[in-house]
């Protein structure tokens, strides 16, 4: 590389100019006892020498004529780009001011030195104004494009625009603002247009975020506005611009875009017609990756001249991002609420999921805190070879927790994702490829009790940089599922609990029963009584082969009467062959949740054998 | 622009050189031998080098003390031996072999 020396003109000074600076290259020369000083400077790669006699750096020329250029270009700049130019102190006071006037006109340069711009008379600076500002200058903050009005000598209203900056010494001490001023009063009047005007109407249209343009009665695009404009210049395919005709492009669509181009077609047809007043329909644009929803709206002009319709296009994207993942988190959520089992839930939150995302394939590792390990519990996927392959290797898998893509999901409790080739990642892709080989990953906690209790683990071609909706949605689907898994772990355990308690009674009784309020039996479960038939819509008493004395019976319907609980009423009944049965019945009342009594339930014992035995044995015992 | 430190990211960084050029304001073969120099310390050093840059036009008496006569220069200050290089670093294999890289 040549030092910047060729970069200046070639003209008839510079012959002078460089006889000049070889007689000075020469005089240092003589004093430059360095052989790589002076190889430098014959070379002309040397800008100042320092001369240790007077402790001060001296230019060479060439160095000295550039910079001198520099600084005048730079000024130059400076005007064109600026109006005048000041300087403050560090209390703020101006100290210097060139160019044009600040503030009031009748202050003059010499009213603006020595006063701070909020002393100056300005029409439209408040205190509250002030006081922001000041507080930008106390932070030393740069500031750009401060307006202000003034009413000069002659009536007239200008607005100036203010930018500054702090100054500071080679200690860093802050010695004042330095900055400059520009005449903004022509652009203010530009901007702003009769209403009513055509550069009203055309400045409202190139406000709008929506891309918009006007139709003649052909369908020749015959006006668009600045984001139309934006979106022509930007657009990969073919642009649709100004003295297109649209109804022509919409025929020449071709792909998946034929069907979307004949609708709006058929729809702008009709409006141009005046069929209809308004046509709007709803258009994809784009690949999974990048996904862009437009609502196109076509609207009837009359009385415009040859403008009969105006079509827009607003860009819905975000709103269909948020009606998708409003849609995912209630499929979830009925998914949860319909599931017979976990599994199935599990898999149906997977399936539901993927779908909403363009997803291939998700898997649910479940946390075994005891154990240390991540184990794949569930899984779906597309029915594609690829993806099948994918799941097969990892169903079943079982690995350490602290380890892996997953194991750090765990540990956070933050989603991390891998995108694919060329996209940015929040995880590095290393040693990741049998977590990703389907390109991206996402993966997500999933959390019970404000802890992780496993993780979904998503993949696909399509897995782009997630936005906050879609980080949210996913923290609460792992959230909903979690206390799903948490509440069927609760009610399995209490279902297995209440299952050994059932066995352990029906091993330790024969029958269990129940009653209704006026205590005739509504269920009898097991052998039931012996010798008694069927018992049900019958209360106990009204069984005629139980043998009860009159003062038992009325001793136990005074215990049911008052809703006390009874145990071991133990009576005899009387069998077809003169023999007797005995039984043991104990009850408790039940009640209703409002707390109305409802009956009574309870178990029921036959001790016949034994009861025979002990009767045996009493006679024995009496001969 | 009397001194200044090239950026470094925050956290332990092991710096393998450090490194000072002398400079005249924005002259042409000081701002060259800025760009050149950059691009050297980041294909060779990465971030692991620490540059103090310093305009001989504002303190010229830190040049006179540490010996330069010229600008621009460079000064090798670690690791030792401490080396100089003159002139606005075009010639890239001389400004390697005085930061003892070739």
């Amino acid at each position: 590389m040549k030092s910047g020396k060729s970069a200046l003109p070639p003209s008839k000074p510079r012959s002078t100019r460089v006889d000049v600076a070889h007689s000075f290259e020469n005089n240092v020369l003589r004093l430059i006892r360095s052989a790589p000083e002076s190889r430098a400077i014959r070379a002309g790669e040397v800008d100042a020498i320092i001369d240790p006699a007077s402790g001060r750096a001296i230019l060479m020329p060439a160095a000295q004529t550039a910079l001198i250029e520099r600084k005048a270009r730079f000024r130059s700049l400076m005007d064109l780009a600026s109006d005048g130019y000041w300087e403050q102190d560090a209390d703020y006071r101006f100290v210097l001011h060139t160019g044009a006037a600040i503030g009031n006109e009748r202050t003059g340069d010499e009213g603006i030195l020595g006063k701070t711009l909020w002393e100056l008379a300005f029409d439209n600076g408040s205190e509250i104004d002030w006081q922001t500002h000041r507080t930008q200058l106390e932070w030393r903050a740069i500031f750009r494009d401060l307006e202000f009005s003034c009413v000069d000598s002659a009536g007239r209203l200008r607005r100036i625009s203010i930018s500054g900056e702090p100054m500071f010494d080679p200690d860093a001490r802050f010695v004042g603002y330095r900055g400059i001023t520009r005449e903004v009063t022509e652009r203010g009047r530009a901007t702003t247009v009769a209403p009513g005007s055509d550069g009203f109407a055309r400045a409202t249209l190139d406000a709008l975020a929506a891309q918009v343009c006007v139709l003649d009665t052909q369908g020749t695009i015959i006006s668009t506005n600045a984001a139309w404009r934006t979106l022509a210049a930007t657009y990969g395919g073919p642009a649709i611009t100004e003295n297109d005709n649209y109804l022509a492009a919409c025929a020449g669509a071709v792909g998946n875009e034929r069907v979307d181009a004949a609708a709006m077609a058929a729809g702008i047809r009709q409006v141009i017609a005046g069929e209809r007043e308004a046509f709007r329909y709803e258009r994809f644009s784009g690949t999974p990756l990048a996904a862009r929803w437009f609502m196109a709206t076509v609207t009837h002009l009359r009385g415009a001249g040859v403008a009969r319709a105006i079509v827009a296009y607003e860009d819905i994207t975000e709103v269909k991002h948020a009606e998708r993942l409003q849609k995912l988190e209630c499929t979830v959520a009925r998914c949860l609420a319909v599931a017979d089992d976990t599994s199935a839930a599990v898999h149906a939150v997977i399936r539901a999921v993927c779908t909403a995302q363009g997803w291939d394939c998700g898997r649910y590792f479940r946390l075994d805190s005891a154990a240390g390990v991540l184990v794949a519990a569930e899984s779906w996927g597309l029915p594609e070879v690829d993806v099948e392959q994918f799941m097969e290797r990892s169903r079943g898998a079982v690995f350490r927790a602290d380890t892996g893509l997953t194991g750090r999901v765990c540990d956070s409790g933050e989603p991390l994702w891998i995108l694919g080739a060329a996209q940015n990642s929040r995880a590095p892709p290393t040693a990741l490829a049998h977590e990703t080989g389907l390109g991206g990953a996402f993966v997500s906690p999933v959390t019970a009790a404000g802890k992780s209790i496993g993780a979904f683990a998503f993949n696909g071609r399509c897995v782009r940089e997630p936005d906050d909706r879609l980080l949210q949605a996913l923290r609460s689907i792992g959230e909903q599922l979690g206390e799903f898994l948490r509440h069927r772990q609760v009610e399995d355990g209490l279902r297995r609990r209440e299952e050994r308690f059932r066995r352990l009674t029906e091993l330790s009784t024969d029958w269990h029963w129940e009653q209704d309020a006026n205590f005739r039996f509504t269920e009898i479960v097991g052998s039931g009584m012996v010798g008694t038939g069927d018992m049900r819509g019958k209360a106990l008493w009204e069984l005629p082969a139980i043998v009860l004395s009159d003062e038992q019976w009325a001793r136990h319907k005074s215990e049911i009467n008052a809703q006390w609980s009874f145990c071991d009423f133990e009576f005899a009944v009387a069998l077809p062959d003169g023999q007797f049965a005995y039984c043991l019945m104990s009850g408790e009342p039940l009640y209703e949740a409002a707390g109305a009594f409802s009956g009574f339930h309870g178990t029921g014992v036959d001790i016949t054998e034994r009861k025979r035995a002990e009767l045996a044995l009493q006679q024995a015992a009496a001969r | 622009m009397s001194r200044r430190k090239a950026k470094r990211p925050a956290g332990p960084v092991v710096t393998v050189a450090v490194l000072r050029l002398y400079i005249a304001d924005s002259a042409p073969n000081s701002a060259l031998a800025i760009a050149n120099l950059a691009a050297i310390c980041k294909e060779h050093f990465g971030d692991k080098f620490e540059l103090e840059i310093i305009d001989v036009l504002e303190d010229p008496q830190r040049a006179l003390a540490d010996g330069i006569i010229v600008t621009p220069s460079l000064t090798k200050v670690s690791p030792s031996p401490l080396t100089r290089i003159v002139g606005n670093l075009s010639d890239t294999k001389s400004v390697l072999h005085a930061l003892g890289i070739a």
